[in-house]
């Protein structure tokens, strides 16, 4: 293993020493490559991953840069200790995505998914290669608290593996919430849903203790009408800036900086992010041509990203509500750290929240802010890692003090990440350690299991509801 | 020039797949188009009025009556050829319904 580790250092330190954007354009190109993509497409894809890591340092550099002297007077005057900043999903998923061991758990990902329809295990073929990256990200943080690439590469199989049997135990339930019909091949893999069990737990609680709540249940789709402008992105930036900065003690004249700094990231934010989703582009097609290529005459439900539910009103809904009270949780919270900013509009949160209740809105709110706290323990608890990943793509400012540490509130995965963290520390040897990851390995099979026994009785209501009609 | 308006939960993956595909295989049936992506909660009365169609990935309830032609896209994200040539052919047809060029 060693051996291997070596002469791979050796192909690889001169490609590393490059810096991470010519790097990764030159390793996205080759994969692309074998995966038969057109060579001025694959270079293209490159070259844009390239720029897109380019571009988001520099505005992690402008956001950062404005807003650590006002954090750090912030933190003085009101001792709350929120100094973490949360920069939203773009600059992390470019973040990972800077990574070339991302390339490594996609193709390990994509051989898994092959075998199990293979195996028959699945009927869920993954087309979303670019939310690889959330579980690469729990890999990535498994080997910097500790692991190695085989125990890292084996918590991303195990994990992975859930993830496509989830895709399939909900599928009955995407057809019922879109009203779509039996021949409708969409589900997700998406990582947001292996929140589900743990959702589940709360939903059966529901139904047991406070089922009454339910009729109190609003238009959700008339809500976010109402709400308008004022929940987009640059809103949230204004709020946000006039929030730090009075708590800081600034001077209106600030105050307005940080406030449009704010607004201005958060937007430029999502536009890269369309950079790097456009580079992974022609390697998603490329995926899917060949694993389509070798399945044919199979019928298959297909994996996308879980947008196809956002159509729902109630995701946006819950969303808005959620995040004032993630904000005023991130306050009160021991043990977090992070200031909500760039993740405060819950995306990451409330998908997985509507599959489980199907759209009782209440139930989502009340339940999502039950477990918004693991999100911001998940979030503060892998802070120093995405900070020093950051850095060593070069998206770090270097004008900002080394304590000053960037990570997200509503990343998808929170139980993910502990596992991830519990692993690597528990590669390490040491006992307690080793306890703690095995207990909470099985803790999440368990659960699993459980839920899995749960959704198949509802998909066989559902079966038996057609078998009717 | 056909405007059209591309909706998904971030605005930025799953539009983009439907925007690249749409004004690629428009572009080769002789249409000009051109797709703007957003996020679906973004999406109002006044925005909507700016675009010619709007291209969703699943039933979508915006919380008013949508005034455009809709068509849905959603099977473009399959990036099976097969499943997404009736998208394009429904594209067509509305975008001829509208006499625009």
């Amino acid at each position: 293993m060693s051996a291997i580790i070596e002469i791979a250092n050796k192909i690889f330190q001169p490609l590393i020493d490059l810096g991470a954007a010519p790097m990764m354009t030159i390793v996205l190109t080759l994969i692309a490559l074998i995966f038969k993509v057109k060579p001025s497409r694959a270079l293209e894809g490159g070259l844009k991953l390239g720029i897109a890591i380019t571009g988001i340092g520099a505005i992690i550099d402008m956001l950062t840069n404005s807003f650590s002297q006002a954090m750090a007077d912030f933190v003085e005057r009101t001792g709350l200790s929120l100094n973490i900043t949360d920069v939203g999903w773009a600059p992390l998923a470019t973040i990972t995505w800077g990574s070339p061991y991302t390339l490594y758990f996609l193709l390990v990902l994509v051989i898994v998914n092959v075998i199990m329809l293979i195996w028959k295990k699945t009927n869920t073929l993954d087309v979303d290669i670019f939310d690889v990256w959330h579980l690469a990200f729990v890999g990535l943080f498994a080997i910097w608290a500790g692991a190695n690439l085989l125990i890292a590469t084996a918590l991303v199989i195990f994990i992975g593996i859930f993830k496509i049997i989830n895709s399939d135990l909900m599928k009955p339930t995407f057809n019922d919430l879109l009203d779509a019909p039996d021949n409708n091949p969409m589900t997700t893999t998406h990582m947001n849903y292996m929140m589900n069990p743990i959702i589940m737990v709360f939903d059966k609680i529901f139904d047991k203790i406070f089922p009454w709540l339910d009729k109190y249940d609003f238009d959700a789709a008339k809500l976010n009408n109402k709400v308008g402008f004022w929940g987009s992105k640059f809103a949230i930036g204004i709020y946000l800036g006039i929030f730090v900065g009075l708590l800081a003690g600034q001077t209106p004249t600030e105050i307005f900086e940080l406030s449009f700094t704010a607004a201005v990231s958060l937007e430029l934010f999502s536009l890269i992010g369309q950079w790097f989703i456009d580079s992974i582009e022609p390697l998603s097609q490329g995926i899917t041509d060949f694993a389509s290529k070798r399945l044919k005459g199979r019928t298959l439900n297909i994996g996308l990203d879980w947008p196809f539910l956002a159509g729902r009103a109630e995701i946006w809904a819950a969303a808005n509500i959620l995040a004032p009270i993630m904000l005023l949780e991130a306050i009160v919270l021991p043990g977090n750290y992070l200031l909500p900013l760039g993740g405060i509009i819950a995306m990451g949160v409330t998908p997985a929240l509507l599959v489980v209740t199907r759209g009782r809105i209440i139930r989502m709110i009340v339940i999502g802010a039950i477990e918004l706290p693991v999100f911001l323990w998940a979030g503060t608890l892998a802070a120093p890692f995405v900070t020093n990943m950051a850095k060593n793509i070069g998206a770090f400012p270097e004008g900002v003090a080394s304590n000053q540490l960037i990570s997200q509130t509503t990343m998808e995965g929170p139980m993910e990440k502990f596992l991830g963290y519990l692993v690597g520390n528990a590669s390490q040897g040491e006992i307690e350690f080793i306890i703690y990851a095995a207990l909470a390995l099985i803790a999440y099979l368990l659960i699993f299991m459980w839920y899995r026994r749960e959704m198949n009785k509802r998909n066989a209501a559902y079966a038996a509801e057609k078998a009717e009609e | 020039m056909i405007k059209i308006l591309a909706a998904c939960g971030a605005g930025v993956n799953s539009s983009h797949q439907i925007k690249s595909a749409l004004e690629n295989e428009m572009k080769k049936r002789g249409y000009q188009v051109s797709v703007d992506t957003t996020m679906i909660k973004d999406i109002n009365q006044d925005k909507l009025e700016h675009y010619d169609i709007f291209t969703q990935i699943a039933n979508s309830n915006l919380g008013f009556e949508i005034n455009i032609p809709v068509v849905d896209a959603g099977p473009i994200l399959y990036r099976i050829p097969t499943m997404a040539e009736p998208v394009y052919q429904e594209l067509e047809d509305t975008i001829k319904k509208l006499g625009k060029k």
